[in-house]
């Protein structure tokens, strides 16, 4: 009886399908996800560049805090994971882990939220590039000899090759994009639900029995979760730039 | 709609089973993780690095199964 | 109440590929996104940055710079001082030694003269002593001899040639003397 009221005033979603499922809205195949990722990229830019954009020898807030980050990626991702050639790589991990800290955050930004990363091109995306930057770096570096290295690990019988090689093949390139790309996607679509699913019932709740306040209970939780998000928004973004990194430096030191 | 029942119970019990393992992968990772900080307190930065590292790769599998959740999801509902 | 919901809403089916295949048009999109930001990134952001950061570093430097100059200047001015401080107590040192030398050997130089006086004193005081004695022995003597003589005269009733015969009274005077003496 009072199913069509909810389904009025909160809109529930019939099927989880729902909450991504954003019709074009504009030509080109532009919906609100692509609208999203323009709004990334603007933000992205502005966070890098305004705070710095004149110099003075002390820094302005924003300035403080932008030169941190970048110098976070810099040193914290690139240089020690990477070693000494690492600047040669950090035109890729800090455009992207700007880039996907700000498409992260979408997901708890007010007004937005919709994590960008939820839906799976950017992270296919960012994933098949990398995958084609370690596999050229591999290549440069090592010509053909990288494949066979990244096949074969050292000390192992020959009799098991039979059963390394397709394994390492596998596992080096094929499952290292598809579990970067998946990682990000599902721990931002997992989020996103989790966040759905209790501020719906919070609102469901508050529209049936708002006399009880049996929505504080969701409410707690969705509030808890929202923090959560943020870490994992964060998280997620490091974890992407810094796997990046290693697969990068595993193409350098393809020999041991 | 027998076969979108049993796609609807496979899509839990797919989600479910594959939870299992990373969780208790993810506690052994974070559990040796904080031991190596405490007894070397200096190379905890290091350490929560590789920690993560961990982290992600553990976690992956069972991010696998909830891919496998919603296409089972989506096939049956 | 789930499941009604559920059939509620449920007019359009996607397949289960849908959550999780790229969309084509988000991919397009998606890639023109990247390249546009990693363009602007490192067009103009990251140069503002190393911009800022490389201005800091040399303003930082060139401070360092003139901290350390101010540093050894003070450092100089400092051993100079001490140098100059050092030379100052050694002069004091000097100064006190030599007076402290000084006044010793004045003092032993006026204790010495003294002595020299004090002896010279005395030794005149003897010598004079000693001529006077002399001088009045040898006037005695005389007196004596000349009373011999005058002794002798008058009972010898002749006067006696004085010269022949003072030197016989002057032996037995001196004989005389050293029977008092022993």
């Amino acid at each position: 009886m009072t199913v069509p009221v909810l389904a009025q005033v909160v809109e529930v979603p019939s099927n989880v399908n729902h909450l991504f499922d954003w019709p074009a809205v504009l030509p080109f195949g532009i919906n609100r996800v692509v609208l999203l990722m323009f709004l990334a990229t603007l933000a992205t830019f502005l966070f890098l560049y305004l705070p710095v954009r004149t110099p003075r020898v002390v820094p302005s807030k924003m300035g403080v805090v932008v030169e941190t980050l970048v110098n976070f990626v810099r040193n914290g991702i690139a240089r020690d994971t990477i070693g000494p050639e690492s600047a040669k790589y950090e035109w890729l991990l800090i455009p992207m882990f700007f880039w996907l800290l700000f498409l992260n955050l979408f997901e708890i930004t007010p007004l937005i939220h919709f994590p960008v990363t939820s839906r799976m091109a950017i992270p296919a995306l960012l994933a098949g590039l990398v995958w084609v930057t370690f596999v050229f770096v591999g290549l440069k570096k090592h010509g053909l000899s990288y494949i066979k290295h990244s096949l074969i690990p050292p000390g192992v019988p020959k009799a098991l090759l039979v059963l390394v090689i397709p394994i390492e093949l596998l596992s080096t390139f094929l499952i290292r994009p598809i579990s970067l790309a998946v990682r990000l996607f599902a721990n931002m679509i997992a989020g996103h639900i989790m966040l759905a699913v209790f501020f719906l019932t919070t609102a469901s709740y508050f529209v049936f029995e708002p006399k009880v306040v049996a929505f504080a209970i969701p409410l707690a939780f969705a509030i808890v979760i929202t923090a959560f998000e943020i870490f994992v928004a964060v998280l997620q973004a490091f974890i992407f730039t810094l796997l990046t990194a290693v697969y990068i430096e595993s193409s350098i030191n393809v020999e041991h | 709609m027998e076969a979108d029942a049993a796609a609807l119970i496979g899509a839990g019990l797919a989600y479910g089973l594959a939870a299992i393992g990373p969780g208790v992968g993810i506690g052994i990772v974070v559990g040796n993780a904080v031991q190596a900080m405490v007894r070397q307190p200096e190379m905890a930065g290091q350490v929560r690095t590789t920690m993560f590292l961990g982290i992600a790769f553990t976690e992956a599998l069972a991010l696998f199964g909830l891919l496998l959740f919603f296409i089972l999801f989506g096939a049956g509902g | 109440m789930a499941p009604d919901l559920l059939i509620l809403a449920a007019e359009e089916e996607k397949s289960g590929l849908f959550l999780i295949l790229p969309d084509v048009s988000e991919l397009i999109w998606g890639a023109v996104s990247f390249v546009v930001i990693v363009f602007l990134v490192w067009k103009f952001a990251m140069p503002a940055l190393d911009r800022a950061l490389g201005d800091r570093q040399a303003a930082v430097v060139s401070q360092l710079e003139e901290a350390e100059d101010a540093k050894g200047a003070a450092e100089r001015l400092r051993d100079d001082y001490q140098r100059r401080l050092d030379e100052g107590v050694q002069r004091a040192d000097q100064i006190m030694e030599s007076a402290r030398s000084d006044a010793e050997s004045l003092r032993q130089e006026i204790i010495d003269r003294a002595e020299a006086e004090a002896v010279q004193i005395t030794e005149r005081a003897r010598a004079e002593a000693e001529s006077e004695r002399a001088r009045v022995l040898e006037e005695a003597r005389q007196e004596i001899t000349s009373l011999s003589l005058d002794i002798a005269e008058k009972v010898v009733g002749t006067r006696i040639d004085a010269s022949g015969h003072q030197e016989l009274v002057e032996r037995y005077i001196r004989e005389l003397e050293r029977e008092t003496a022993e």
